[in-house]
């Protein structure tokens, strides 16, 4: 198809203001990122910003809080994903195959997903304090623990916490993009395996889940991102205490940015942090792909 | 079958329990005296005569958070507007024209969807120093429209892609520009699309906390989840009662609209990924 | 399309509804700060229209005042509902904003303001920040440029004034003072058969004896401390002879490392694995609830505490005493807050909200919320008599200041990341504190 002079600039105007914001906003930021990254950039200093190269890298290499920091991300990301992404799986599976109720099910599995994350964080704080609800329940009702547990208090216990809070309000996300990718299975399939006498497990395996690959690795990516997005779960529940060891990447960068004013370190940090999905998110698409073959 | 189809329900149902629970002692505690937050036993529905909405009347009373809540809204809104508008028109030329550097330009654009939003907070504040833009309301609008573009842009331009190309044709036949086409044809056809995405991008603006906490200053210039996240570390003791008052009332606009219209939010996340 | 319709509908309804809720919603917009003062503008601006005849009104300015009263304390009560509207009445011309953020947040905003040039006019500090601001030369130095300076200074109590003098200058105005003193169950002493302890050593034994169970079968703690930080630490290491820095606040190594010290630290983690004592943590109960509540028998804490459990625990017995003396003495920390401005501010209008803030009026004002006053008239008024601030003040006499250094707050960072170390078992106080020495040397070479 020819274009011509009139619809060129038509079609240029039609993009200007969406690549102006973009590029303003987000290409602008980016590139500034990367070059603060290089810089002492302190609070105190405001005027003499000095270059230091590689400086800001290897404090983020030899710093322990974000060794902890990291640790903590991925713990996150490795539980939180597979998490939601099975329960949600096993509940649009289950509700695929009800006749009644389907649309309550799904709007009410749905609901923690549409709750914003500054509440929810409050609610399980709430729930998860040392003196809440939960452990009055295990000491003094279901005698399974013998005091009250400290949930928020630890490491583990808060970072715990923080995931729990992750894949109860993922799982509906996942519930409704599994729902919907079932339904593109081709019923043909299933005939066919349950004519060569497959179980349901089989047909599970052999069906199901080669059907909606795609999804599977649309979610994979999605969530990936999602768990290195953390922030005001821990920021609220936890704070990153004690001593910075619930922190996540997120927090301990807001942290050293506005708290401690190490800007270039946080740039710094920040460019790594980004670095590091796209890396993920590639090797997530090609060992999807390789399956596919 | 319908005894296999009662065990499912029976697990549906259990499972919505939990999932449901949380929100149940939210609202449960929200009516509770605020004395009564460390009582013993520790109570998960207050008793009958224990009901109260004095901390709904705490916070109805309070002039400031009805300001909050337009502040929030105003703000989702004319984001949402925005984003709408040019992500169309960027996903409708991405879908049907061919332009140098267009292949690089969309990847880019996905790629950004990767980098998680508050990496580039450093940056961005420094953009908003430029621009005048902190402690300002409005200022908050240009930042959640450029996180919220590439995410629409992306489904848009599938939603496009689903317009079949003959309606295009039949109105250049008669005469229309790329304008009339986008106007006429696109976004008439992909509005259902539009909208659903646009759902979505007026939660992640009506929810977000992290770059308003740092931006906003000023009380009345507050939106809602920095006003409920306010209730904290004051004073070293925490009016739970307030903060789940507030959350109700700061949650009930958006189940109510959640509700009427879960059909889009669905339609929204899933035209994206099924196709994948 | 149809449904695409339903939803604007549904969105512009919900708008609409909520533009409703706002107009019923006027009234209690009253109640807040900055509708009063855009009420006083209004009135302002209707001014003129009467006094036309008149020179010109000067135009009206607006100075913006940061402070981390709580936002739902008596004291911001006192602020936006009497002294604003007073000042405002008095002063026609000047507005002021008054925005309330949370201690932590204050300080992170003040220094993220400072970097962008966006900071307010007039703050309340935290006497501690005084240095770390002033190192970044953002706050204006009082004395040099206010002429009335030493009329105004002089009527202030010179030891908190102390807390704004860096350099042989001032860069604010004492705006209140307080230190910590013990405060007890009355009930749970006398039921326990305790004596309000007076030594350190009659101190930790009435924790661990206070500590226990109770009725319900619920864990209570001897005693509270809400952070780990110099806040929370610093009373009990220099009561046990111990402290943070040598006098000049040049390096730690042998004084934050020093058995005194470390023996401090001890005593705190053995309490705290003995479940003696607790309240740092994040799920533990918040100190007011938990002591109004009887859950934590001991505190230490400030005056405002007094206006607190009056609020939330009218019927609760409570009693207060000094500091618990040990080798190094009774010695508590001296807090307090100034007020100071910005080199960025309007001076005059500020200088003037300044003079009013630590004025006679204020200062009683705020005396009735238990803010102790740094005004020597007022500090003599009927009001503060009666608010009882002398065990308070005679504990300022003892008290002692945090290390003034601009790097204190990352000071403080470490400090809390070693002890929390310690009391979970992690490290020995020594192996700690040699750390911790080596860090606060090297803070303080910069």
């Amino acid at each position: 198809m020819r274009i011509s002079t009139k619809s060129k600039w038509q079609i240029a105007l039609l993009l200007l203001p969406g690549l102006l914001i973009f590029g303003t906003f987000t290409l602008y930021p980016i590139i500034k990122l990367f070059y603060m990254s290089f810089f002492e950039w302190d609070f105190k200093n405001a005027l003499g910003q000095s270059f230091i190269g590689m400086g800001n890298y290897r404090e983020v290499a030899g710093d322990v809080y974000f060794r902890t920091a990291f640790v903590n991300t991925i713990l996150y990301t490795l539980i939180t994903v597979p998490g939601q992404m099975v329960i949600g799986f096993l509940i649009a599976l289950l509700i695929s195959q009800v006749t009644k109720f389907k649309v309550g099910y799904r709007v009410l599995y749905y609901l923690p997903v549409v709750t914003s994350w500054v509440i929810a964080s409050l609610v399980f704080k709430y729930v998860f304090n040392t003196e809440g609800l939960l452990n009055y329940f295990l000491v003094n009702i279901a005698h399974v623990a013998g005091k009250n547990v400290r949930w928020l208090d630890t490491r583990w216990g808060g970072l715990a916490v923080a995931m729990l809070l992750g894949i109860w309000k993922g799982i509906g996300w996942n519930m409704v993009v599994f729902l919907a990718a079932l339904q593109t299975v081709s019923q043909d399939l299933y005939e066919a395996a349950e004519v060569d006498g497959a179980g349901p497990v089989r047909k599970l395996f052999a069906v199901t889940l080669p059907g909606i690959r795609g999804t599977i690795l649309f979610a994979l990516v999605m969530l990936t991102i999602g768990g290195f997005n953390v922030f005001t779960s821990v920021k609220m529940i936890t704070g990153g205490e004690p001593a910075h060891r619930t922190d996540v990447v997120l927090t301990w960068m807001y942290y050293k940015a506005f708290s401690a004013g190490k800007f270039g370190y946080s740039a710094a940090l920040s460019f790594l942090i980004t670095l590091a999905l796209a890396v993920l998110a590639v090797i997530q698409f090609r060992l999807m792909q390789k399956k596919d073959r | 079958m319908k005894r296999k189809n009662l065990w499912i329900h029976l697990i549906l149902f259990s499972g919505l329990a939990l999932v449901i629970l949380p929100m149940v002692y939210m609202v449960s505690t929200s009516l509770k005296p605020n004395g009564a937050l460390y009582e013993y036993p520790p109570r998960f529905l207050p008793s009958l005569s224990e009901i109260t909405v004095e901390n709904y009347k705490y916070i109805l009373g309070q002039g400031k958070f009805y300001i909050n809540f337009l502040n929030s809204i105003f703000v989702a809104f004319v984001s949402v507007l925005i984003t709408a508008m040019v992500s169309s028109a960027l996903g409708y030329v991405m879908a049907r024209f061919e332009f140098p550097g267009k292949g690089f330009l969309f990847s880019f654009i996905v790629l950004t969807m990767i980098i998680p939003g508050l990496t580039l907070i450093i940056p961005q504040y420094e953009l908003a120093v430029k621009l005048r833009a902190i402690n300002s309301l409005v200022g908050l609008i240009p930042f959640y429209v450029a996180w919220t573009i590439p995410y629409s842009t992306f489904m848009i331009k599938g939603f496009v892609e689903n317009v079949p190309r003959e309606l295009d044709e039949a109105t250049y036949m008669d005469g229309g520009s790329v304008f009339t086409v986008f106007a006429r044809v696109i976004l008439p056809l992909a509005k259902p699309g539009i909208a659903s995405v646009s759902i979505f991008n007026f939660l992640t603006s009506w929810e977000e906390f992290p770059w308003a906490n740092t931006v906003i200053n000023d009380n009345l210039k507050r939106t809602l989840p920095i006003a409920i996240s306010g209730f904290f570390g004051q004073h070293q003791f925490t009016q739970w009662g307030y903060v789940f008052a507030l959350s109700v009332f700061s949650l009930a606009p958006i189940l109510l609209v959640f509700l009427f219209c879960q059909r889009f939010f669905v339609e929204g996340l899933t035209s994206g990924s099924v196709k994948g | 399309m149809k449904a695409h319709k339903k939803i604007l509908a549904i969105l512009l309804t919900t708008v609409i509804c909520l533009a409703a809720m706002m107009g019923c919603g006027k009234s209690p917009v009253q109640s807040e700060t900055d509708s009063q003062s855009q009420e006083t503008a209004r009135k302002a601006s209707s001014e003129p229209a009467e006094t036309e005849s008149k020179a010109k009104e000067p135009l009206e300015v607006t100075i913006n005042f940061w402070h981390h009263y709580s936002a739902q304390s008596a004291e911001n009560e006192t602020l936006t509902k009497v002294l604003i509207p007073k000042f405002e009445e008095e002063n026609p011309g000047i507005r002021v904003n008054a925005v309330s953020h949370e201690w932590a947040d204050l300080h992170e905003k003040l220094l993220i303001s400072a970097q962008s040039g966006t900071l307010p006019d007039v703050a309340r500090l935290d006497s501690a920040w005084v240095p770390e601001l002033w190192e970044m030369g953002i706050l204006t130095s009082l004395d040099e440029e206010m002429s009335d300076f030493d009329e105004v200074s002089g009527a202030l109590l010179e030891s908190a004034m102390s807390t704004a003098r860096i350099d042989g200058h001032f860069y604010g105005l004492a705006l209140n003072t307080n230190t910590k003193i013990l405060f007890y169950n009355v009930k749970a002493l006398a039921e326990a058969g305790i004596d309000v302890p007076e030594t350190m050593d009659e101190f930790v034994t009435a924790v661990k004896a206070l500590a226990g169970t109770n009725g319900n079968g619920q864990q209570v703690w001897g005693y509270n401390e809400p952070a780990l930080s110099g806040w929370n630490l610093c009373p009990f290491i220099w009561s046990m002879g111990g402290s943070l820095t040598d006098e000049a606040q040049t390096k730690g190594s042998g004084f934050i490392n020093s058995p005194q010290t470390v023996e401090a630290i001890e005593m705190f983690a053995d309490l705290y694995a003995d479940g003696a004592i607790t309240g740092w943590n994040s799920g533990d109960i918040p100190m007011t609830d938990g002591f109004g509540t009887g859950r934590y028998m001991m505190l230490l804490e400030g005056p405002w505490k007094v206006a607190e459990m009056k609020g939330a625990y009218p019927d609760f017995e409570y009693a207060t005493a000094g500091m618990p003396a040990g080798k190094g003495g009774s010695v508590s920390v001296l807090g307090g807050e100034d007020i100071a401005m910005f080199n960025s501010a309007d001076k005059d209008a500020s200088w003037k909200f300044m003079k009013f803030m630590t004025g006679g009026y204020a200062q009683e004002e705020m005396a009735k919320c238990g803010q102790i006053p740094v005004n020597k008239e007022a500090l003599e008024s009927d009001t503060a008599k009666e608010a009882d601030f002398a065990p308070f003040l005679e504990a300022i006499a003892a008290a002692k200041s945090r290390p003034t250094v601009s790097c204190w707050s990352e000071m403080d960072n470490e400090l809390s990341v070693a002890v929390t170390a310690v009391v979970s078992g992690e490290k020995t106080a020594a192996q700690a504190m040699d750390e911790l020495a080596e860090k606060f040397d090297a803070l303080l070479a910069k």
